[in-house]
């Protein structure tokens, strides 16, 4: 256990602040047992250093080629990318701009309705212009047309459907008398079974 | 005519701007530094030669992203540290590096021709470090080698000060008991 009031590696290393170097160096001048560790980690450092650095066996240098330098272009280039943050900025500025040079290229798709063709008197010569009397008569001919057109198409539904309940009403008559014969046969009405044959 | 003292600050913003010479300046500052801090964590000259020229090269391609210049040598170690240890992964793929033994070397690491101090204390340190975990004996090579401060140390392991201060005195303990015959024989 140390009685200094900071840690005498620290002091020794140097890693103290002045005030606690101070205080430190006043300790170590009253405290003999601080002072014999002090001086046993200075011998040990000591024999340490006995140690010495050796020399290098062979020398380091890099060689400029030019062919192998980058023009000072290449080199600003290199550098301005260098950070992640421009990188991602420069990304999304590159993608904006493909974005706003796609919109103004290539404008947006009009939707275009399927247009019945024009008809024929569009194209052709102006129509000649009719008396009222006469364009009313023509629009009652062509009412007239369209529902004797329409109650005929009616006529022929309904006389389809006549038929077609008919037959309907057939075959559930049909189905009816079929079902009255099995349930007298199931009674045991019906003709006389051969002699010896089992009920 | 003013003649100044060229500081890295300038020498790494000249070669952030494509200066080769400039940085060749800058390698020649640190190599020597960069060189013996590898030799301590892998204990192989080649490995350590291999590994610094990695570094460097890795620092030229990356020194753009260095924001602060001086913060340079902790970014630098910092790069050498990865390297080591990605080299270490991948030569015990299975094992985890914190779990590696010391590399074994029969001649040690040997001083550089120095007549001060005797062959065999130099020994004696190799093989008292060589006993120390790689993080134990990392944290005294970048304090005691290198003279980084705690929270350069934390910064260069990407560890918490108090982690690197654990590492380092219980190193510190290990070694005063190692070193303690060789001390008292004499060194001062």
């Amino acid at each position: 256990m140390s009685c200094s009031p900071f840690d005498l590696k620290d002091y020794y290393f140097e890693e103290l602040g002045g005030p606690e170097r101070n205080e430190m160096e006043a300790h170590v001048a009253q405290c003999r047992a601080c002072r014999e560790e002090l001086q046993r980690l200075r011998l040990t450092g000591t024999t340490l250093l006995s140690l010495r650095e050796e020399e290098i066996p062979r020398r380091i240098a890099f060689v400029s080629d030019p062919v192998f330098e980058p023009s000072p272009w290449r080199r600003w280039w290199s550098g301005f990318w260098n950070t992640p943050a421009r990188l991602g900025f420069g990304s999304a500025a590159l993608v904006s701009a493909a974005l706003v040079v796609f919109a103004l290229v290539r404008p947006a798709p009009v939707i275009q309705y399927a247009q019945a063709p024009a008809p024929a008197v569009q194209t052709a010569s102006a129509p000649t212009a009719l008396p009222p009397a006469d364009m009313q008569a023509r629009i009652d001919q062509a009412a007239d047309r369209a529902v004797a057109a329409r109650t005929k198409q009616l006529v022929d539904d309904l006389a389809a459907e006549r038929q077609k309940l008919l037959l309907v009403a057939a075959e559930l008559d049909f189905a009816s008398r079929r079902e009255q014969v099995r349930t007298v046969a199931d009674l045991g009405y019906g003709p006389p079974r051969p002699a010896g044959e089992a009920k | 005519m003013i003649f100044r003292a060229v500081e890295d600050g300038d020498l790494i913003r000249q070669a952030s701007r494509g200066n080769v010479e400039a940085f060749n300046l800058l390698v020649s500052r640190w190599e020597k530094r960069v060189y013996n801090y590898l030799l301590r964590l892998t204990a192989n000259r080649e490995d350590a030669l291999d590994l610094t020229q990695d570094v460097f090269l890795k620092a030229y391609q990356n020194l753009r992203k260095l924001d602060d210049a001086a913060r340079f040598a902790p970014w630098l170690y910092r790069i050498a540290h990865n390297e080591a240890y990605s080299m270490f992964r991948k030569r015990r793929p299975e094992s985890d590096v914190a779990d590696l033994p010391p590399a074994a070397t029969d001649e040690g690491i040997t001083v550089g021709g120095s007549p001060v101090f005797p062959v065999e204390l130099s020994l004696a340190v190799a093989s008292a470090l060589e006993r120390l975990s790689p993080e134990q004996r990392e944290a005294v090579t970048l304090k005691i080698y290198q003279g980084f401060k705690f929270e350069e140390m934390a910064e260069i392991l990407s560890c918490p000060v108090s982690t690197v201060k654990s590492r380092l005195y219980t190193a510190l303990e290990l070694l005063k008991t190692e070193l303690a015959p060789i001390e008292a024989r004499g060194v001062s």
